[in-house]
């Protein structure tokens, strides 16, 4: 190979040419950048990067085949899928756009970063939060809301780190030497400021123990709030951050000007103001009112042009360089990373039309679609960027560049394996779940049929991933043999600029003026010129990105909370008793709404399948809601009743025992773990601080568990099950997954029975 | 970092004029016109979204989910009215002779029911199946009958909702030979006896 190596930049943090020398201006100051804390980043983006694609590794094998659950609790899908995917956006993404973020921040606003202090503690603190996590999600504590999982104390940890994260660029933005705020900076303020607003609103929660809460939303509104924060943390912690980083990275790599500079105006203000309303379109044909879930889509289509905004002004950038992608992996990388995001972003809309979706939902497609962002969008962006970044920060040329090469082929063909067995998984389950046969009967009635069917290409999807991995682990070594030629000290340039001086005037016109310009107020809004002014005020553009989120947000958020029609009360619908409660929370710890949903949507194919769709009025008491997004295994909302007690002590058990070709993990141990009788009360207490109704249970919750708990026993024991299990963990669950949907259809005696055991 | 420089070429003829004159770290802007198309299919899905919200003929939701799903529910049992036997009696009676009918009801039988009532059909959660007593009747019309409906309130399934017709049949005209076989640990007699 005789193409030179990568560049070293230690030329490249030059800062030779001041565009604001004004007259008056004479002091320059001396400064360096922090790169240290940039290379920490790095290396935690690639360690935790590996982690979060091993994990999922595993739970790909898991659900090939359900023997590698093992019998380990804390091994079993249910636990591991949030570690998974909190691991990849979190701490592989998360870490991936702050390398990129201290980084290019420092340099495009000329300045080191406003405290080495706050740098530091972001740094040890966002990594103690993934540790954290990584312990207690195995472990079982979870608040079950998806990529909002993690309890309560990690929560108030994530707030103080981001808050940190947020004063040290704000604090950098203010102390710069550079006028105007490059459109990467857009990106970041307005990602830093709305993860932190969703992260605060959707994680609202009554504790009821050190890792344990209930969400202070039930239901549907819960619901809302659930995917109005998950949608945009796909928004803000997947894809502004990463457009900034393609507006800093892929310019320099290409050495190429970007295309439009009004296109970065519209699409960025568009994306960020249109993204927020779309959430809804996860909960098409649910228990959510239709009103919200037409916001939602209506709303996701207009956001496809404003995606594709990033899009075109990223591959136009490279008009004039295509000749340089041939030659250099760090291209490469963003060319196949940008069109995987230009593909998911036609895809978003495309899947948030409600006839799409009522295809989709629940099935491998969001898989599929999501990990085209994920794999290709997220992970070849990021990858681009280290190996940009490696000769940079550890200032030696990139140590291999045909193992870069290699890299990006693997896991390029990784990226078709995976999407293309799960795109056709996906399509086949929606399918097979839908189809009737002549004589008007679900043509494939046994759920686990459509998931048999899936398997071959599961193990398709092992094939790509562990591609994928081996493309990582090629990175791994580059990066270890780059930093072993690093030099003995590292050069710390010193860069020169001169301050901001107080007073300053826009030079009037900015640039050429471009064909057709109109006159009047449409012809100044079209010039732009207002915008450039906002530029640099640092402080106002950053309260105008949390207005553009905020305000669109409230639209949403005040009537679905507000207006009463939005959930009609079902008189029949009762709290859970006590034992129940302490089931409900077995079901969260064991993640089972990872693979069970508990929202029958109406649809022929469904009410057929497993019974009347679900309403409103039933999830009043669901803090938090466990409708669930995808289903591995069938829809639990009507499971009460259909099956007698033992039938469940058997296949929680032993699942295989049951339905011979099930993937479901084995429950063994909650027949042999006795059940916290006493902690009943807490969850109770924390219940009923929430308004549920409890009556005399918020005195003697543990004593009403057990009373019901004895009975369940008793039961068991009659229909020829074990004896004993009357104090074990099993029961709480039986008991509340035969409470599952029963409410709704029960019989005014037995509503009357079941208050008695609430409040007797 | 001008194009020429590094054997670019200017990929728009007098684009170059149109370069912005403000430079980040080395990053410079154009200020080229937003794609023509790009702003049109805006419009497009904005125009789109209008028309859907306001709800215009085939653009927009209908009547909404509900109404949609009760008129394609009425339309279709209409076609399909509930609870029809997936057989009748003479039928279930020929598919009773037919030994790999009976092959495949055992099959389904130890899939779907063994499970509660024992791989020999003596029983376990639900009631034997081998003895003379019977809660729901032993003729092939009457075993449909009541495995395609279940009995929810014991637990037994529905389970014309979760098995194809055929393997319905299959498993019941298997269930019928059942009796009078000699299970390993039968269940107490539950039901009325009726005599063969």
């Amino acid at each position: 190979m005789t193409a030179p190596p990568l560049r070293p930049s230690v030329t490249d943090a030059h800062m030779s040419e001041f565009d604001d020398v004004r007259p008056g201006a004479t002091r320059l100051d001396s400064f360096t950048y922090d790169d240290a804390i940039v290379r920490k980043f790095l290396l935690a983006t690639f360690i935790w990067g590996l982690v979060g694609m091993s994990v999922g590794l595993l739970v790909a094998l898991q659900l090939a085949n359900p023997v590698f659950n093992t019998e380990l609790p804390w091994l079993s899908f249910g636990r591991l899928r949030p570690l998974h995917t909190n691991a990849v956006i979190f701490a592989f993404v998360g870490n991936a756009f702050f390398t990129g973020c201290y980084y290019s921040s420092q340099r495009l606003l000329k300045a080191r970063m406003y405290s080495d202090f706050l740098s530091k503690f972001h740094f040890w603190g966002w990594q103690a939060i993934i540790v954290a996590a990584a312990i207690t999600l195995p472990m079982g504590f979870t608040q079950t809301k998806e990529y909002a999982e993690l309890e309560w104390p990690i929560d108030i940890a994530i707030t103080v780190v981001w808050v940190a994260f947020l004063v040290n660029l704000v604090g950098t933005m203010v102390k710069r030497r550079e006028r105007h705020l490059y459109v990467a900076i857009w990106f970041y303020v307005a990602s830093i400021v709305t993860v932190a607003m969703l992260h605060i609103f959707n994680n609202l929660v009554i504790p009821a123990g050190l890792f344990k809460s209930y969400s202070i939303y039930a239901g549907v509104q819960d619901a809302f709030m659930q995917w109005w924060y998950g949608h945009n943390a796909v928004a803000f912690v997947l894809t502004t951050p990463f457009l900034g980083l393609m507006y800093y990275f892929l310019p320099k790599a290409a050495e190429r000007p970007i295309y439009s500079y009004k296109l970065s105006i519209l699409h960025f203000w568009s994306l960020i103001f249109l993204y927020i309303w779309a959430g809804p379109h996860h909960l098409h044909y649910t228990a959510l009112p239709e009103w919200a879930a037409t916001l939602g889509m209506i709303f996701s289509v207009m956001l496809w042009m404003p995606s594709w905004g990033g899009m075109i002004n990223g591959l136009l950038t490279l008009r004039g360089a295509w000749h340089k992608v041939v030659e250099d992996p760090v291209l490469k990388f963003f060319v196949v990373g940008i069109t995987a995001y230009g593909m998911a972003t036609f895809e978003g809309p495309m899947l948030s039309v409600k006839t799409v979706s009522a295809l989709a939902h629940y099935t491998d497609w969001i898989i599929a679609h999501v990990h085209t962002g994920a794999l290709g969008w997220n992970g070849f962006i990021t990858f681009g960027m280290m190996y940009w970044l490696m000769p940079r920060l550890f200032q030696t040329p990139l140590y291999s560049r045909k193992a870069a090469e290699l890299h990006f082929w693997i896991a390029s063909f990784g990226i078709v394996l995976y999407v293309a067995s799960i795109y056709s998984a996906g399509v086949t389950q929606g399918l097979m779940w839908r189809a009737f046969d002549e004589t008007g009967r679900l043509a494939y009635p046994d759920f686990v049929e459509t998931v048999v069917k899936l398997l071959p290409m599961y193990w398709v999807r092992v094939a790509g991933g562990s591609l994928y991995i081996v493309g990582m682990l090629l990175m791994g070594w580059n990066v270890l043999m780059t930093w072993r030629n690093r030099p003995a000290q590292y050069e710390e340039p010193v860069v020169t600029a001169a301050p901001l001086s107080g007073r300053y005037v826009e030079p009037v016109p900015a640039a050429v003026p471009t064909g057709g310009a109109r006159k009047g107020p449409i012809g100044r809004f079209a010039a732009m010129d207002w915008h450039r002014r906002w530029e640099r005020m640092p402080i106002f553009f950053t309260v105008m990105t949390l207005v553009a989120v905020a305000v669109a947000s409230l639209f949403e958020i005040i009537p679905t909370f507000l207006i009463r029609s939005n959930v009609p009360t079902i008189a029949s619908v009762k709290p859970y008793t006590p034992l129940e409660l302490a089931g409900r929370d077995l079901y969260i710890r064991e993640g089972c709404v990872n693979c069970h949903s508990q929202m029958i949507r109406p649809l022929r194919h469904e009410t057929e399948r497993y019974g009347e769709y679900s309403k409103p009025g039933e999830f009043v008491y669901d803090h938090p809601f466990l409708w669930g997004s995808r289903r591995i295994g069938p829809d639990l909302a009507r499971v009460g009743g259909k099956y007698p007690h033992l039938w469940h002590v058997r296949h929680m058990e032993d699942p295989q025992a049951i339905t011979a070709r099930s993937v479901m993990p084995a429950y063994p141990r909650m027949l042999s773990a006795p059940l916290d009788f006493e902690r009943i009360q807490k969850a109770v207490d924390a219940m009923a601080m929430l308004g549920v109704p409890y009556g005399d249970a918020v005195n003697n919750a543990p004593a009403l568990a057990r009373a019901q708990a004895a009975e369940i026993g008793a039961e068991i024991e009659a229909q020829g099950g074990p004896a004993g299990l009357g104090d074990r963990e099993i029961v709480a669950m039986v008991a509340y997954l035969q409470r599952l949907g029963v409410d709704a259809t029960r019989t005014p005696a037995a509503t009357a029975s079941t208050a008695e055991i609430i409040a007797p | 970092m001008t194009p020429e420089s590094n054997g670019d070429r200017p990929p728009v003829a007098g684009e170059e004029a149109r370069i912005l004159d403000h430079e980040y770290d080395g990053i410079k802007e154009y200020d080229n016109p937003m794609p023509r198309w790009w702003v049109n299919m805006f419009w497009a899905t904005i125009v789109f979204s209008i028309i859907y919200a306001i709800n215009v003929g085939p653009v927009g939701s209908g009547d909404g989910w509900i109404a949609n799903y009760e008129a394609d529910m009425v339309a279709f049992r209409e076609q399909h009215p509930e609870g029809a036997p997936t057989a009748d009696a003479s039928q279930l009676a020929a598919l009773a002779s037919d030994p790999s009918v009976l092959a495949h009801g055992k099959t389904v039988y130890g899939q779907m029911c063994a499970a509660c009532h024992g791989d020999d059909g003596g029983g376990t959660i639900g009631p034997n199946l081998t003895d003379d007593y019977w809660l729901h009747g032993p003729s092939l019309p009457e075993i449909l009958h009541t495995v395609s409906v279940g009995v929810p309130a014991k637990g037994m399934p529905a389970w014309d909702k979760m098995l194809k017709p055929e393997d319905v049949n299959a498993v019941v005209v298997y269930v019928a030979t059942l009796r009078g076989t000699r299970p390993a640990n039968p269940k107490a007699p539950e039901g009325a006896l009726v005599n063969p």
